[in-house]
């Protein structure tokens, strides 16, 4: 029996800690994780921070509880993988699916191949010079916006690639931007709309929102520490753009 | 002419939520779902503070919730969280504007210390702004959540008719 419920551990262990860590927010992991346990006949009592989780598995007969900590990794945010596992852990109830069976569904998922890095650039370079008619800046100004946001979000790729720390990341992406878009001042448009919006492609738009609905549905601990972390991913866009508001003051006053 | 300016800020707002929603990676066919909200949601506030003359906090909040009460349908159509399509959507809402004057009224602050008292007032105006909207545009697409909780947990549910237990 130990070894069972072991091994279902290390499924749930590995399932929750993927979902945490592609930015699904907590009650829908805690109710993800605690399905599936409940699929393979054991419960499951879960215990969530920013970086680790804490999962205690009790069998049906109360028996054996088994205990384990696991670290959460930094996954790239995917709604596609919060849908699809969502979707599993109701197959896993509906079909009776057993745990060999599910670490084969699971892996599937998770092998999917992501949207192709030149598609994302150019339709959020769309995204935002859309942003910038909706601030209402001229055609000028969103053509400069699309321009500064590929150039913008290229860098912030290669340099993701290439495993940089994210604040430098975000530093460097909201200062190329923002330089990029500053040469609006040379001409007869709305300059300052234009180097407003070139920065916003980088605002954590879903750790900001997971944080606060964590917050109003009781996990407020996680929900601080979500807000915590995009409320530094700001700052860091805040300090790319005012390099290059130092640089260009002049302009602006 | 009404009608145009409200139709183009609903399609500017359905681009800039599937093009920001597509950073996250959402499943393929959520993207008609997202930009169909993104789309309602915007108009809808537009239309809110440029015609009845409703503040942009109550605006948000309002137009957040048309968007959340909206996913709970097309969620269930697409098999997909609520979340999946509310956040992208809730996307193009984001008070950017509000978030670059904070920054540049800090920046001017720290280069007139000796007359501070515009860029404080201009840091406090745009800060609670930006807090505010962001806090409401959360709250108001939760609020389904809580309303409609049973429904809303079990979106990704594909066949529950198959096997009785």
């Amino acid at each position: 029996m130990h070894n069972e419920v072991k091994e279902i551990a290390t499924f749930i262990g590995e399932y929750a800690t993927r979902l945490m860590g592609s930015g699904v927010h907590t009650s829908r992991v805690v109710r993800n994780t605690k399905r599936i346990g409940e699929a393979l006949g054991i419960t499951v009592k879960i215990s969530t921070f920013q970086k680790t989780l804490i999962l205690s598995l009790i069998d049906e007969n109360y028996e054996e509880v088994y205990s384990q900590v696991v670290d959460i990794p930094a996954y790239p945010i995917s709604f596609e993988l919060n849908s699809e596992l969502s979707s599993l852990s109701w197959q896993a109830i509906d079909d009776h699916l057993t745990l060999d069976e599910l670490w084969i569904r699971y892996n599937e998922i998770i092998a999917k191949p992501k949207m192709h890095p030149l598609f994302v650039l150019v339709m959020a370079s769309f995204a935002n010079a859309s942003f910038c008619a909706l601030f209402e800046g001229d055609w000028w100004a969103r053509g400069i916006v699309f321009s500064a946001t590929m150039i913008g979000l290229f860098a912030k790729q290669r340099m993701q690639a290439h495993h940089l720390n994210h604040y430098v990341i975000f530093i460097v992406s909201a200062f190329l931007a923002s330089i990029v878009a500053s040469t609006a001042f040379t001409f007869d448009t709305t300059a300052e709309i234009a180097l407003a919006t070139s920065v916003l492609y980088l605002i954590p738009g879903v750790p900001l929102i997971n944080g606060v609905i964590d917050i109003v549905e009781g996990h407020v601990l996680n929900g601080f520490a979500r807000l915590t972390h995009a409320l530094l991913l700001v700052i860091c866009i805040s300090i790319g753009l005012s390099l290059t508001l130092a640089l260009i003051k002049n302009n602006l006053l | 002419m009404i009608l145009l300016d409200v139709l183009m800020d609903g399609a500017f707002a359905a681009v800039a939520g599937v093009g920001f929603g597509i950073i996250s990676d959402p499943p393929l066919r959520a993207f008609k779902h997202i930009a169909i909200l993104a789309a309602l949601g915007h108009a809808l506030r537009f239309s809110l503070m440029h015609y009845a003359g409703v503040d942009i906090a109550t605006g948000s909040f309002a137009a957040s919730l048309l968007i959340g009460l909206g996913s709970l349908p097309l969620g269930k159509h697409s098999y997909c969280p609520m979340t999946v399509l509310y956040i992208p959507a809730l996307l193009p809402m984001i008070p950017g504007m509000f978030a670059y004057k904070i920054v540049f009224s800090l920046i001017m602050f720290f280069h007139s210390m000796g007359d501070p008292v515009q860029y404080i007032q201009a840091l406090l105006t745009n800060g609670i702004v930006a807090f505010t909207v962001i806090f409401n545009l959360a709250v108001g697409a939760t609020i389904p959540i809580f309303l409609f909780s049973k429904k809303a947990y079990s979106l990704t549910r594909r066949n529950k008719q198959t096997i009785s237990k």
